[in-house]
């Protein structure tokens, strides 16, 4: 489903239906997922339509840019690595090619969302919260509703540590699609409040597409990918 | 006897000053329409050089700061820089020395402090709220009586949006002096609410019924977790006593009673569809050397 489409397009699977209907000097867009319908008019003077896996923080609406994975606890002996995979919700952006820019126009999902509190009330940080097993080899999924985080631990502390959550930072994100959508993740271990988590922008095995930045399209400037310091532990 | 005159006599000036209080009778006669045009144009200058220097404040640390906080400081320096213009170039036009210029200005400042003591103590307070920053533009905020979205944060006052559209403008002094809630200013809030259940009925399964759903609710936290217990067992029900986190900056956080508008007709439609009864107040009555009559039957037990 991913990929980039000339006006005409449609697409419909059991679960989403998208098509773009010719109306006089307009374009209707029509969008139908889970039960839960979109449509509005487009102007004609875009070129293509792009739908894309994007930064899983904006629905039902954007009240964070964290992504917080909790998964069974995993104890790291001290100045060791490890690297696992974890499934992470999918949401799927459609934007406008008008030129060089990319404007987006709608944000669906299949994937269950849930809210959490990362740290305090005070000095905390909501995020959107998913649970995912851990896998030792790249677990099958259905890429319209989860990805594949290839999540590289490293254990700098001078202590055993257990971690069973990650929290990431929604701008640093780096998505890739493919066979299946995916992301590289690493996360150190600097001390036992302290643990950083940063993304790659090296392509994944089999997902060679970069997908559209939603914080460039929206007009960010990212120039760095800083990533996100946990500081509430990881447990 | 002029205030000049009066200032030459008792207060101990030095020399400049002094030649600067015998030339009082000319100062205005001197001033010719080029010096009223020098000060114009300084004073543009200097509006302009505020006008440059906000934008550059803006563009490098409004990511730092909050936008009340950017606006509040922009325009006093830009009014700062005015007043150092004037400052400059008035004691020039008319020949005065910088130090009579200062006690001038001095006097009227605490003429205008004087006169307007309600005015100073609201800037003061203004200046102090926006060093502590208990609260910023669009975060929604109890102080008195009065519940609101705050609209703006001036250095006099703040300009708050009730729910019910109305806007209130409540003096900086008053703000600071009573106690302020901030429902926007940590990221999550929790909320309470009581359920009362009938006697008759399973309590196990009515708190299982509501933890349900909490965890379907998409804006009830997963951590800190919701708590349903009993809090409660009163003349007519058992109550139980809900406790959930919600974000704050979520549109239904943004005050009290949209979020109660939400959630309770939902688990009042859980409970109903288990059969669980949440009762009216009621009361049994028995009379005394009579058996008791039923609710079900209205007949006599033996």
């Amino acid at each position: 489903m991913f990929g980039r489409y000339e006006p005409g397009f449609s697409y419909a699977d059991p679960d989403i239906r998208i098509q773009l209907l010719d109306s006089d000097d307009l374009v209707r867009y029509e969008r139908e997922c889970a039960g839960k319908k979109e449509s509005k008019f487009l102007g004609r003077s875009f070129t293509a339509l792009h739908i894309h896996p994007v930064e899983p923080v904006n629905l039902p609406e954007q009240l964070t840019n964290y992504l917080e994975i909790s998964f069974p606890p995993l104890v790291l002996p001290p100045g060791s690595s490890q690297t696992v995979y974890l499934k992470f919700p999918v949401e799927i952006g459609v934007f406008l090619e008008s030129g060089e820019k990319r404007n987006l126009v709608d944000i669906f999902s299949l994937a269950p969302v849930k809210f959490s509190l990362y740290g305090t009330p005070s000095s905390g940080v909501i995020t959107r919260w998913y649970y995912s097993d851990i896998y030792t080899e790249i677990p099958e999924t259905n890429p319209l509703r989860e990805g594949v985080m290839t999540l590289q631990i490293k254990n700098s502390w001078t202590e055993a540590i257990t971690v069973s959550r990650a929290v990431f930072d929604g701008p640093s994100m780096c998505l890739f699609y493919g066979d299946r959508v995916a992301m590289i993740t690493n996360m150190e271990i600097i001390s036992s409040s302290i643990t950083h988590t940063t993304f790659s922008d090296i392509a994944p095995a089999g997902c060679p597409n970069r997908s559209i930045d939603l914080y460039v399209s929206r007009g960010f400037s990212l120039t760095t990918r800083k990533g996100y310091f946990m500081e509430a532990g990881t447990i | 006897m002029s205030v000049l005159e009066v200032l030459n006599k008792t207060l101990p000036v030095p020399d400049d000053i002094t030649t600067s209080l015998t030339s009082e009778q000319n100062i205005f006669y001197t001033v010719s329409p080029r010096e009223i045009l020098i000060l114009i144009l300084s004073i543009i200058i200097a509006y302009i050089l505020g006008l440059i220097l906000s934008h550059h404040i803006r563009l490098r640390i409004s990511h730092r700061l909050k936008k009340d906080q950017i606006d509040i400081l922009t325009g006093f320096i830009r009014i700062t820089l005015i007043i150092f213009a004037i400052g400059i170039s008035i004691p020039a036009i008319f020949d005065l020395s910088i130090t009579l210029f200062a006690i001038i200005i001095a006097a009227v400042i605490a003429i205008i402090g004087v006169s307007s003591q309600k005015v100073v103590s609201n800037l003061v307070a203004g200046i102090a709220l926006l060093y502590e920053s208990p609260f910023a533009t669009g975060d929604f905020i109890t102080s008195g009586e009065v519940s609101g979205t705050v609209i703006s944060v001036r250095l006099f006052s703040v300009l708050v949006r009730t729910v019910d559209g109305v806007y209130v403008h409540i003096p900086n002094d008053q703000i600071y002096s009573t106690t302020v809630s901030n429902n926007h200013a940590n990221v999550a809030k929790r909320y309470v609410y009581s359920v009362g259940i009938g006697y008759k009925d399973d309590v196990k399964l009515a708190e299982e019924i509501i933890e349900k759903i909490l965890q379907d609710y998409v804006f009830v936290l997963k951590n800190p977790a919701p708590t349903v217990f009993v809090s409660d067992i009163t003349a007519d029900s058992v109550v139980l006593t809900i406790r959930a986190w919600f974000p704050s900056n979520w549109k239904l956080t943004r005050d009290d009673i949209s979020l109660s508008t939400e959630i309770l007709p939902k688990i009042k439609e859980g409970l109903e569809a288990a059969g669980i009864e949440m009762p009216y107040a009621q009361q049994v009555i028995w009379f005394g050397n009579k058996p008791p009559i039923t609710a079900e039957t209205g007949t006599k037990q033996n």
